[in-house]
């Protein structure tokens, strides 16, 4: 026994002690040698050989994950020193089938920004290579160059490119409204849900109807973005629609609701207040939640407390909500006593 | 007949030694790799485009808070300064006894409002809604005391995002916290449905994360220091190999992020064990792998905040011991999946690992103690042979230390060169010094665990100078 305790301890040791040697001398050498580097100038370009071997590291596939990133970190070398080869290597990265990999050359790409770097990021939203959101966030970044070129990803036959299409288009007012409108009628609902998410950004009476339509579209999250986009379109005429989906059968349509109506402030008012007798209860707990938070309720608290309207909102609001005014209000109270 | 007794416990101990010595020795060599992959990846992240880019996926941060008037504030505002484009920091007060509440209150000018959130679990109840005056995405919900796992569905409860993001609120963040680890969901929403990343460990966290990062101090107090170590080698030894092998069962507690319609699936944070989130982390690999579905769970060794320490060995075994009783409770809970084929990796390594390293460990290292002893007394072998032995654990220990400690420097760079050749110095000491503390936790906790004990023994926060 005291033999073979013997021997693995002394086998552990072995091994042991000249391991954690090695590794805290990598860590202190390691962390000195990063340092001194952090200290020098970054270097401004690459010569000769180095840019040789980066440029054949850099098209050369790789099969196992640790090549992959070498060409990655190969490909972003060539890029800061702008060397004449990476529009010809980016393209080949950018088509590796690893989404990691390609969310890379996504990133160099929007690096660049150049005209040849948006047409590469246009085509790779359009043939899906990477992630469309990433290659969609680097596209939104180099805004407005992209726009023209965005139009006529509306008409794609594949409803993820007509998706990405309408979205991309929320900055550019000027563009596709036409092409949008008839978009709301799509056959994909993330299709419709992302036109007239864009359209909240336009106005006319073309806009208002096709926006005020998708309040009734059958799917649920169309009506999200429609109820989202009609505060912003349409205004405080759209109210009395927006307070009927107060009462909607889905709880995200009715929250989009009361953030729409929050937004129009106290031009919602009217309409939140013919809500108050609602045979829903959600619809009534909405309507009086929507006019506490647009200031209607301390308003009436304050300058009226004994208003049968008041009682009304809490009522529909419930004992909470009278309590959370009646907190509020005896707060604006001590602050008014404090200043005098 | 003793003798032979004592020889096979004896056998057996250096057995056990061995084998998880060489498992821990196998996870390191595919944590490096998963580090230098993701650090490659992380080198080709534009930060600052995702931080822009309203394509990046909202998130409600929950914050459980119970007892917390020492460290709300600051987990608080560094919650509320977090670099991200669209987030709502969601502060649950679990009926805290001391003046948590109040804190908040006048920190960020709270006021209450009635909201109409969905009720998706059921929660011990809310007695009101704060929104702040100051801050438009702080809500702030004061309920009576159910726990942590009733507090953070009463969050959920209140979430407007798509992705929730569980925290502490003892723990500081970096800027960029939420960035790092939403950077893999934001790739691929539809597989990666939880991450978690590293957390280093202060006596005070907000003192120290006030230092900006390369020349951040550790707290050199050895108690401090052994616990930052020990979050070292279970993140960066363990933990990213787990996730790179397809079994990371541990989405911790003070940095977890999940979507939420895979927690409002299997149905919230569970009360019925002393601890959510290790417990939660394998009820969702259960369901999935169940039902065959396409996912994947990450843990990242990004350091994403840190997060207070016991400064005493009193409130570190009472924690400590609450981490042995819910992985036990957890790990029999699903003693149904131990190489259980159905659940692949996790079945048949993951849950096994835990069984062999956590569950039973307290068992062998007991053995340890009453045999080791007596078999020298009886001759079985010389205390200098004893002695040998225990150096050798005590430098085996040491070097996977510092593994974990280069894997992190390499990813971080965020601490002072002196500090880490501290750290590394302090390495082969953990034996002697800290981990009699961590048996005797674990042995406690175990104890407790076989009595059905399910407290949470929260322990005391550190006393620390006012702000």
């Amino acid at each position: 026994m005291d033999e073979l305790v013997l021997r693995v301890a002394v086998v552990m040791l072995a091994l042991a002690v000249p391991t954690w040697i090695v590794l805290s001398l990598a860590v202190v050498l390691g962390r000195t040698s990063y340092e001194r580097k952090m200290r020098r100038p970054p270097p401004s370009g690459v010569r000769g050989r180095e840019a040789a071997r980066l440029v054949r590291r850099a098209s050369r596939s790789a099969r196992t994950e640790w090549g992959k990133w070498r060409r990655v970190a190969a490909l972003a070398r060539l890029e800061e020193a702008h060397h004449p080869a990476v529009p010809r290597l980016i393209k080949s990265v950018l088509a590796d089938p690893d989404p990691r990999i390609a969310t890379a050359a996504i990133r160099t790409l929007g690096t660049i920004g150049d005209e040849w770097a948006v047409d590469l990021l246009v085509s790779a939203l359009h043939e899906g290579s990477g992630p469309r959101s990433r290659i969609a966030a680097e596209l939104e970044r180099l805004a407005p160059d992209p726009g023209p070129k965005l139009v006529p990803l509306l008409r794609d036959w594949n409803p993820a490119v007509r998706f990405w299409g309408a979205t991309l288009l929320r900055p550019y007012p000027e563009l596709g409204e036409s092409s949008l409108i008839s978009l709301t009628w799509d056959s994909d609902p993330n299709v419709r849900a992302a036109a007239v998410e864009t359209l909240a950004t336009r106005n006319g009476p073309a806009v208002e109807a096709a926006t005020l339509a998708c309040l009734d579209d059958s799917v649920w999250f169309v009506r999200v973005h429609a109820a989202r986009a009609a505060g912003h379109v349409v205004g405080a005429a759209a109210a009395p629609t927006l307070t009927r989906l107060l009462a909607d059968e889905r709880w995200w349509v009715r929250t989009a609701a009361k953030d729409a109506l929050r937004g129009l402030g106290t031009e919602a008012v009217p309409s939140l207040l013919s809500v108050l007798t609602h045979s829903d209860s959600f619809a009534r707990n909405g309507a009086a939640e929507v006019l506490q938070d647009v200031g209607f309720v301390d308003f009436l608290a304050l300058d009226n407390p004994d208003s049968p309207l008041l009682e009304r909102i809490f009522a529909a609001g419930g004992e909470r909500l009278r309590e959370a005014a009646e907190t509020r209000v005896q707060g604006v109270e001590e602050r008014e006593v404090q200043a005098a | 007949m003793t003798t032979e007794i004592l020889a096979v416990l004896v056998l057996a101990c250096l057995g056990y030694l061995l084998l998880t010595n060489l498992t821990y020795v196998a996870l390191v060599m595919v944590a490096a790799v998963e580090n230098t992959l993701r650090r490659y990846e992380t080198a080709s992240q534009g930060y600052d485009v995702l931080a822009a880019s309203r394509f990046t996926i909202p998130v409600s941060v929950i914050v459980a808070a119970y007892d917390e008037e020492t460290s709300v504030v600051a987990a608080v505002e560094s919650l509320l300064g977090l670099e991200y484009p669209e987030h709502e920091v969601i502060v649950v007060n679990d009926g805290s006894k001391d003046a948590t509440m109040s804190r908040l209150r006048e920190a960020f000018a709270l006021e209450p409002y009635e909201v109409f959130a969905r009720r998706v679990f059921t929660t011990e109840e809310v007695r009101a809604i704060y929104r702040s005056a100051d801050h438009p995405n702080l809500v702030v919900v004061d309920k009576a005391n159910g726990g942590k796992a009733d507090a953070l569905n009463a969050g959920l409860n209140v979430a407007r995002f798509r992705y929730v993001c569980g925290v502490d609120a003892d723990t500081v963040f970096e800027r960029e916290a939420l960035l790092t680890g939403m950077r893999l969901v934001v790739a691929d929403p539809a597989r990666i449905i939880g991450v978690t990343s590293h957390l280093a460990i202060a006596r005070d966290p907000g003192k120290v994360m006030a230092v900006p990062a390369g020349n951040r101090p550790i707290d050199r107090r050895p108690l401090i220091a052994y616990q930052h170590l020990d979050y070292l080698r279970a993140f960066f030894n363990n933990r990213l190999a787990w996730s790179k092998l397809g079994f990371m069962l541990c989405s911790v507690g003070a940095f977890q992020i999940w979507r939420r319609d895979v927690l409002e699936e299997v149905g919230g944070y569970s009360r019925a064990f002393t601890c959510e989130d290790i417990e939660l982390t394998f009820r969702v690999h259960e369901r999935f792998l169940r039902e065959g579905r396409d996912y994947e769970i990450h843990c990242l060794p990004d350091t994403v905040g840190t997060t207070e320490g016991p400064d005493t060995v009193r409130k570190l075994v009472s924690q400590r011991e609450r981490w042995q009783r819910v992985i036990a409770e957890t790990v029999w809970h699903y003693r149904f999946m131990w190489f259980n084929p159905r659940y692949r990796s996790v079945g048949l390594v993951g849950a096994p690992f835990y069984l062999l390293t956590e569950v039973l460990a307290p068992a062998f290292e007991l053995v340890a103690i009453l045999s080791l002893p007596l078999a020298i007394a009886l001759g079985l072998f010389s205390l200098e042979v004893f002695l040998l032995m225990c150096a050798a654990i005590a430098f085996a220990n040491a070097a996977l230390t510092a593994c974990a400690i280069l894997l992190d420097d390499l990813q971080s760079r965020i601490y002072r060169r002196s500090d880490l050749a501290w750290l590394l110095l302090l390495a082969p000491l953990d034996f002697v010094l800290y981990r009699p503390f961590i048996v005797w936790a674990r042995l406690k906790g175990s104890w407790r665990f076989l009595r059905r004990d399910r407290e949470w023994y929260k322990f005391e926060r550190n006393a620390r100078a006012p702000a």
